[in-house]
């Protein structure tokens, strides 16, 4: 709360008034690693944009990977919501094998779903048309509704990398 | 009041239109102020009213492909190979889905829509020991579901079970609609869309399945009711068994059977598999409408058509016209409007290859122009492709052809324009008559319109084209149409290679006129990029080889464009091939070789060509006149020549 401190004055007051009734007191645990890369020793490892922001920085200068309304206030089915998003991440992932290179977006406006990812141009675009028929009718009848791919192709790998850490 | 207003016009109108248009209501506050309101009553809308109105906003993108492709320049397709490979591979996918979801059927259990889509869960299946009974096949039958409700039959036939004649019947008009054949589902639309003209194919003969089950069926309903006479006879009109399909009506007619208007049209449609000649044909016709007549039918569209496609079938072109014109004013009368089938018979009646010249679509257009049909007869496909045909190769006029296309773009209209085939020849013809009656700006134009996204010309429309730009000598047009045929695939193409050249060859640039500045270094590109791309295919054992014409033309363009490093390699390449390559290039490309070489000073180069020129027994002398004037040349080059040509010449 330290900038609020420097924001108002009279703020400042209030919180010191409020620290002063102590009802923490323990320690701060913020040590949080999810979304966290280590630094390896050789600085090789390569990590796209998306990963190189910690998740404080969503919605500043990454944004969120699903879409969707389901934790709004009286929003329907939040939980499974959640769980057929891992699954569609793991079908499009395993089905695309070794060709997505980056995070895979799944947004639902009204009944469709939304998937979006970047691929390698490691097939041929013939192949990757049945990929994407296929995907787009297999999780459209795991979801029963209708499920859209919106697929963009990068050359090589290495177009994806940010940095190396 | 405004909004519905608005509402209204919803459904057809485009939404953009209507706002400008009636945008004075309220911008301009001077309605007259003791009109009183009326509330207008409430229309009925379907579920997607709004979203077609807001769909007739949008038109077609010319600069995107269409949506069925993935906008991404890597999936983009470039060639009509690939527009056809990638569409039917994403449907490929599709279905390998669907047989997943059938071969893994438990998963696919569950019910999350609600309420629950069919289409989502794995169909039922039957098989020889489930337990049936009538409403499980009248289920199957609602839902067209051939092959399992056969099955389903079958199976209630063995175990005794007494079917209803209603039910009989309603399985006999499934059986004789398909032919007791499983169709193409529906809801792959793209195997329908590129689907090769088979239709055609399949006119010709019998497909019928006699004695199958149709006519199982058929005998066992009884007493014969008029709907089962119907629709044994339409399946076997269908399906060309024109002789049984015309004895099985004339049974009925002894019989005293009452038929209906649409029995009668399926067995005016295949008169001509009945009879031979056109009088013979024409006297049927008649016949038969005087039998519809008698039984008080009301012939309907189908009727029309049905009659027209009769008269298009004859081969005598003043009967058939004679005929049409008896025709028409009497379905006329009944009150009868042709959709654009009739006007496709009305096309083929009238303007035919060795018949005299009809305007007949003149009057056609002017009728239909601006209106907005909807698919009525499974024939009104054919009339855009037809109408373009008819611009082109009949009249061979361009306004007309402009209206056609006006009317293709107006409202839905485009979605009758059939299939893949048929929009590739309605554009194919589109192409070709512009680019030989318009400026070549002005078809350039078109050009850039409609190529690549929404029709890809053929090599045949690419030398027309050609063809058109080298009459109206627009030659800087040429290194833009290679770089297409690049990408469109022609490159395999030997005469189109050789077109190209020689355009380039024999159409010098003008450097005068700005446009052409550039062209000298183009045309070397051009030639380059050729020959590498020849070598690369005869390394690959394509088609595709050099001639000695192709390697001297590209040979003078380089030397033209000022790439005379490659123009030595080229020639090394002739030199060294010259037993490969069949014919040898025009010793014109050989003079400007030499005289390229005497401006980059080197000799050797020149007399390589000399001695390429006399071992080819080319007329060496002007080559060697060349060479002596343009060279001071020492000892050995000079003995050299010597020795190609003889002492004799220099003495001269």
């Amino acid at each position: 709360m330290n900038f609020l401190k420097k924001l108002l004055p009279q703020v400042a007051t209030e919180v010191q008034q409020l620290s002063r009734s102590g009802f923490h007191t323990s320690s701060v645990c913020c040590r949080v690693q999810s979304g966290r890369y280590r630094i390896t020793t050789k600085r090789n490892r390569p990590l796209t944009y998306e990963m190189a922001n910690p998740p404080h920085f969503i919605g500043h200068r990454k944004s969120w990977n699903s879409w969707n309304t389901s934790t709004m206030k009286d929003a329907l089915r939040p939980s499974q919501t959640a769980i057929e998003d891992v699954f569609i991440r793991k079908f499009v992932t395993g089905t695309w094998h070794a060709l997505v290179c980056s995070e895979v977006i799944i947004k639902r406006q009204h009944n469709t779903i939304r998937i979006a990812a970047l691929i390698r141009q490691a097939i041929t675009p013939r192949k990757m048309y049945f990929l994407i028929g296929y995907t787009e009718e297999l999780l459209s009848y795991w979801m029963q509704c209708p499920v859209t791919l919106e697929l963009q192709t990068v050359g090589d790998k290495k177009d994806v990398v940010f940095k190396y850490i | 009041m405004y909004l519905s207003r608005q509402l209204r016009l919803l459904p057809r109108a485009n939404i953009a239109c209507s706002l400008s248009s009636s945008g004075a209501h309220y911008t301009t506050a001077a309605p007259a102020e003791d009109a009183p309101i009326e509330i207008p009553n409430r229309i009925e809308r379907s579920p997607t009213d709004l979203l077609q109105a807001l769909a007739s906003t949008v038109a077609r993108d010319y600069t995107a492909p269409h949506y069925k492709y993935h906008d991404d320049p890597f999936l983009i397709p470039m060639s009509n190979a690939a527009k056809r490979t990638y569409a039917m591979s994403k449907e490929s996918g599709r279905k390998a889905a669907k047989w997943i979801k059938e071969e893994h059927r438990e998963l696919f259990m569950h019910q999350e829509a609600q309420p629950a889509i069919e289409k989502f869960a794995p169909s039922m299946v039957y098989t020889e020991d489930s337990v049936v009974d009538e409403t499980s096949l009248a289920q199957l039958i609602s839902q067209g579901e051939l092959k399992d409700a056969v099955l389903v039959y079958n199976l209630l036939e063995q175990k005794g079970n007494p079917i209803s004649p209603e039910l009989k019947q309603s399985l006999l008009e499934l059986v004789c609609f398909h032919n007791n054949q499983e169709p193409i589902p529906e809801e792959y639309i793209e195997e329908r869309w590129f689907l090769q003209n088979n239709k055609r194919r399949e006119r010709s003969g019998k497909t019928w399945k006699d004695g199958d089950l149709a006519e199982k069926l058929y005998s066992e309903i009884e007493p014969k009711t008029p709907q089962s006479y119907a629709s044994l006879i339409r399946g076997m009109a269908k399906y060309l068994q024109c002789e049984r399909a015309y004895a099985l009506l004339q049974e009925a007619g002894e019989k005293q059977v009452q038929l209906d208007t649409n029995t009668f049209n399926s067995v005016i449609e295949i008169v001509s598999f009945l009879k031979d000649t056109a009088e013979q044909r024409w006297q049927l016709c008649k016949d038969l409408l005087n039998e519809m007549s008698q039984q008080k039918l009301r012939p309907n569209l189908g009727t029309l058509n049905a009659v027209l496609q009769c008269i298009s079938t004859f081969g005598n072109f003043k009967v058939a016209r004679a005929a049409a014109l008896q025709a028409l004013p009497e379905f006329k009368q009944l009150g009868v409007n042709p959709s654009l089938g009739s006007y496709y018979y009305l096309l083929i009646i009238f303007c035919r290859e060795r018949g005299p010249v009809s305007h007949v679509i003149v009057d056609i257009l002017n009728d239909i122009s601006g209106k907005e049909f909807q698919i009525q007869h499974p024939k009104d496909t054919y009339f855009f492709a037809t109408a373009m045909d008819v611009c082109r190769n009949h009249l061979h006029d361009k306004s007309l052809a402009k209206k056609v296309d006006e009317l293709l773009h107006t409202g839905k209209n485009y979605d009758l324009v059939g299939d893949s085939f048929k929009e590739s020849i309605y554009y194919r013809n589109y192409l070709a008559l512009l680019c030989q009656t318009e400026s070549t700006e002005d078809f350039m134009l078109s050009y850039d319109l409609l190529v690549p996204n929404i029709y890809i010309p053929e090599p045949g429309i690419m030398e027309e084209i050609l063809r058109a730009i080298e009459i109206n000598g627009a030659v800087e047009y040429v290194p833009r149409l290679w770089s297409d045929m690049v990408v469109f695939d022609h490159t395999h193409r030997e005469s189109l290679l050789l077109y190209v050249l020689r355009i380039l060859v024999d159409n010098k640039p003008n450097p005068d006129s700005p446009a052409q500045a550039q062209l000298p270094e183009q045309g070397a590109k051009v030639a380059l990029d050729m020959f590498e791309r020849v070598e690369e295919a005869i390394k690959r054992l394509r088609k595709v080889s050099f001639t000695g014409q192709m390697l001297g033309d590209i040979l003078t363009l380089l030397v033209r464009g000022g790439s005379y490093e490659k123009a030595t390699e080229v020639f090394a390449h002739i030199d060294k091939n010259q037993h490969r390559i069949p014919g040898t290039p025009s010793l014109n490309a050989l003079i400007e070789f030499v005289d390229a070489s005497v401006q980059e000073k080197s000799p050797s180069q020149a007399l390589f060509a000399l001695q390429y020129a006399v071992e080819n027994n080319f007329d060496s002398r002007e080559l060697a006149k060349r060479i002596h004037e343009g060279f001071t040349l020492n000892e050995t080059h000079l003995s050299k020549l010597k020795s190609l040509v003889g002492e004799s010449f220099l003495d001269k």
